[in-house]
């Protein structure tokens, strides 16, 4: 036969052999807007930090990648959970120079500003310092090194602007 | 005090082997329970807080041999797959512009003047102008020639430490700072005390973490031995200079700014040990 149809018709007792989507759990329907964040363990007597970024940021691209998966590898390795990794979207400067003397003349150069964040969670106290030396004497030249806590602001620093949404809302209210 | 502190732990454990099993056992639990014991009880170590003051390094190391090759056959690779940019284009349509006009005997002109008045070739010669004008600062400073020990200009590429000379019992020591823990401060705020005390107070120097690096214990001879103090016990802290100015005063005493394979010549055996194993080798 051309097509072989491995099916059982309705009308056979053996109809429905095979399914099991029935008996798995059920999933919560996957709603369009992301959940905000997770719960932060502080500090405290809980000798845990919560969230942490790791933000890289440099001129070079590659640099600041490879720096971003030497860092994230690093974590895996010492079984620290590292919860996100993602990127900022790119700034481009531009440069002008003037120059004043003879002809007004301007030189261009555009430069672009690469982030990478990598986002950790459940450091302990005893080893924070450890890790952060360890980052910290590997960071390549050219690369800025933040560590700060995840706060809100961060959070929404990724998410776009819409410009409509806030119209609408400011003449509501 | 040093000299005695290894004669000291092998004479206590020839004794507790002599000991019946259940009672050296017992005596072990309790000396371990007395070492990390935080009860008030009357301890007999005293303690100490040390920091150990870091530079990190300000350039990178020089790459080996097979990392330098390995560079530059990546980079030969890219350059090898990779695309034309913007400039590079520009620069071919141009030589091909002028080729063409050469060829064809000055028949555009016109064209000529109206059209580009800077080329890429003018911007490579101008910005191949400005790379000669720029000087690297030298990376082996006048510090290294001269093997001051007392600059921080030393080695740009590792880690210094701070030593300084302390007097201990009678005797005249090169040690990290150290300083006595009084009760009521946390072991931090000892080691913050035991840096500001040689270097002066405004010192941007970062502690990472509360948690101490090492700890290094020793008795003390038979001889100072009381009731109360059985011996010391040390706890390193690791500190990151900011700022590698030391503008404010240098209080007394010698200080030396040390990497870490110079050490050897300076502290004793066992001290050595367990500073050493906090140290990280870039």
């Amino acid at each position: 036969a051309l097509v072989s149809c491995h099916r059982h018709y309705r009308s056979r007792p053996t109809h429905g052999i095979g399914r099991f989507k029935y008996l798995l759990p059920k999933e919560a329907p996957k709603k369009k807007k992301d959940k905000v964040q997770m719960k932060e363990i502080d500090v405290g007597t809980e000798h845990e930090y919560g969230d942490l970024n790791i933000q890289m940021t440099s001129y070079d691209m590659c640099l600041v990648e490879h720096f971003a998966q030497y860092v994230h590898r690093l974590c895996n390795q010492l079984s620290v959970r590292v919860k996100e990794s993602y990127a900022m979207p790119t700034k481009t400067n531009e440069v002008l120079f003037l120059e004043e003397r003879g002809s007004k003349m301007q030189l261009d150069a555009v430069l672009t500003t690469h982030q990478r964040v990598v986002q950790i969670s459940g450091l302990s106290s005893t080893f924070a310092p450890i890790l952060l030396e360890v980052i910290q004497s590997n960071q390549p030249e050219g690369v800025h090194l933040l560590v700060k806590e995840h706060t809100e602001a961060d959070f929404k620093s990724r998410l776009k602007s819409r410009p409509e949404l806030e119209e609408l809302l400011a003449q509501m209210s | 005090m040093f000299p005695g502190t290894s004669g000291g732990r092998g004479a206590r454990r020839e004794r507790g082997g002599n000991m019946a099993a259940p009672v050296s056992v017992m005596a072990a639990s309790a000396r371990w329970g007395r070492r990390f014991g935080t009860a008030a009880a009357p301890r007999p170590w005293r303690l100490f807080g040390a920091m150990c003051l870091l530079r990190p390094p300000r350039i990178t190391q020089p790459l080996e041999k097979e990392e330098e090759e390995m560079a530059a056959l990546m980079a030969q690779i890219e350059l090898e797959k990779s695309q034309y940019s913007d400039h590079e284009i520009r620069k071919l349509q141009e030589e091909e512009q002028l080729r063409r006009r050469k060829e064809s005997a000055y028949d555009d002109e016109d064209e000529a003047p109206g059209k580009t008045v800077i080329m890429a070739q003018d911007l490579e010669d101008k910005w191949e102008q400005k790379l000669l004008q720029f000087k690297a600062a030298p990376r082996i400073t006048d510090a290294d020639k001269n093997n001051d020990r007392m600059s921080l200009n030393r080695k740009l590429d590792s880690n210094l430490m701070l030593l300084v000379k302390q007097k201990i019992g009678n005797q005249q020591l090169w040690l990290l700072p150290q300083v006595e823990w009084q009760p009521g401060e946390t072991l931090r705020g000892t080691a913050e005390r035991a840096m500001a005390m040689f270097l002066g107070d405004r010192i941007q120097a970062k502690v990472l973490g509360n948690a101490p690096h090492g700890i290094y214990k020793y008795k003390y001879p038979r001889a100072i031995r009381t009731e109360d103090t059985v011996g010391a016990k040390v706890f390193f802290f690791k500190a990151f200079l900011q700022s590698s100015d030391l503008s404010q005063a240098e209080l007394k005493e010698d200080h030396l700014w040390v990497a870490k394979d110079e050490l050897g010549d300076y502290l004793k055996l066992e001290y050595l040990k367990k500073v050493n194993r906090f140290l990280l080798d870039l």
